[in-house]
C-alpha cells in the first residue's frame, strides 16, 4: 500500500516541480549575507533554490507525520520543534527553533537562578 | 521588506510564496500562523547551511565561484543527497528553457540585418503611417463636423414648423374673431 501511494505522490510531485517556486533573487541576496560568500554561478543558484523548496516540502510533511496535529488535519509550532530536534538533518535548526515554554515557567527558572546566586 | 532594514540578516523568502508551498504540500492541513513563520525562517537558515557549506568546499578547490559541483556536494555531506536526483533536473529543465528563449532571439538577430538598417526602416514606416493617420483623423472631424450640422439643420426645421404652426393659429384665431365680430346673426357653424 505504501509504495503505490509513494509512487503516484512522486508523479505528482514532478510533475509540479519541473519549475521553481521560490524567488531566485531573493535566495541570492540571502547567500551572500552569509560570511565569506564571494560569487556564485548562476546553475548552482538554481540548484540551491530548489534544495530549499524540497526541504520545505520535507520539513512540512515530517513534522506532520511525526506531530501531534495529525489527526485534527493540523500542524503546529510544537510539531515542528519536535521534527526538528528528533530528526538529525534538523538539527541545524534547533537554534531558531526552541521549544515554547510558558512565562510563567521561565520566570520560576530565574528566580531559582538567582537564588541560587544569592546562596553563592 | 528588504529595503527598509539595513540588516542582511532580516532577508527571508517571502511569506506568500512559502504558504503558496505548504499549501500544496499539504492540502487540507490548517497551519498555525507561527508554524508559518517558523518554516520562513527555517528556510533563511537552510540557504545559509548550504552556502556556508558549498563556500567551503569551493574554498577547498581553490576556485572562486561557487559552482553546481561545489553545492551538490555541500547537499551530499549535509545530508540531503536524497535532493540530488531532483535538483539536477530541474537544473537540466531551467537550462533547456534558457537555450529556447536565447535561441528565439538569436534567430532575429540572424536575418543578416544590422541595428542601424532596422531602425532606418522602422523610421520609413512610422512616416508612412503618419499622413494615414492624419487623414484618419480629418475624416472624423469632418463626419462629427457633418453629423453636428445635420442636427442643427433638424433643430431649424422644427423651430420653422413651430413658427408657422404658431402663426397659423394666431391668423385663424385672429380672422375668427373678426367673423364674429362681424357677423352676430349668422350662425356660423364653421370650424376654425
Amino acid at each position: 500500500m505504501s509504495t503505490h501511494t509513494a509512487a503516484d505522490k512522486d508523479s505528482a510531485a514532478s510533475a509540479n516541480n519541473k519549475t521553481i517556486s521560490l524567488p531566485i533573487s531573493r535566495v541570492r541576496l540571502i547567500m551572500k549575507s552569509s560570511p565569506d560568500v564571494s560569487s556564485i554561478n548562476q546553475d548552482a543558484l538554481f540548484l540551491t533554490t530548489k534544495a530549499t523548496e524540497l526541504f520545505v516540502q520535507f520539513l512540512a510533511v515530517s513534522s506532520f507525520n511525526n506531530g501531534s496535529g495529525k489527526e485534527s488535519n493540523s500542524l503546529s509550532y510544537s510539531d515542528l520543534a519536535s521534527a526538528a530536534e528528533e530528526t538529525d538533518t534538523f538539527h541545524f535548526l534547533t537554534d531558531i527553533l526552541p521549544k515554547k515554554i510558558l512565562a510563567g515557567d521561565y520566570l520560576k527558572t530565574l528566580e531559582q537562578m538567582q537564588d541560587e546566586e544569592a546562596d553563592n | 521588506m528588504a529595503s527598509s532594514s539595513g540588516n542582511d540578516d532580516d532577508l527571508t523568502i517571502p511569506r506568500a510564496a512559502i504558504n503558496k508551498m505548504i499549501k500544496e504540500t499539504l492540502p487540507n492541513v490548517r497551519v498555525a500562523n507561527d508554524a508559518r513563520e517558523l518554516v520562513v525562517n527555517c528556510c533563511t537558515e537552510f540557504i545559509h547551511l548550504v552556502s556556508s557549506e558549498a563556500n567551503e568546499i569551493c574554498n577547498k578547490s581553490e576556485k572562486k565561484t561557487i559552482s553546481p559541483e561545489h553545492v551538490i556536494n555541500a547537499l551530499e555531506s549535509l545530508g540531503f543527497g536524497s535532493y540530488i536526483t531532483e535538483v539536477k533536473d530541474v537544473l537540466q529543465e531551467c537550462k533547456s528553457v534558457a537555450l529556447k528563449r536565447r535561441k528565439a532571439s538569436s534567430r532575429l538577430e540572424n536575418l543578416g540585418i544590422p541595428e542601424e538598417e532596422l531602425l532606418r526602416q522602422q523610421q520609413e514606416l512610422f512616416a508612412k503611417v503618419r499622413p494615414v493617420t492624419t487623414t484618419a483623423a480629418a475624416l472624423v472631424v469632418l463626419e462629427l463636423a457633418r453629423q453636428q450640422q445635420a442636427e442643427l439643420a433638424q433643430q431649424e426645421w422644427l423651430q420653422m414648423q413651430q413658427a408657422a404652426e404658431q402663426a397659423h393659429m394666431a391668423a385663424t384665431s385672429a380672422s375668427a374673431a373678426q367673423q364674429a365680430g362681424s357677423s352676430q346673426d349668422e350662425d356660423d357653424d364653421d370650424d376654425i
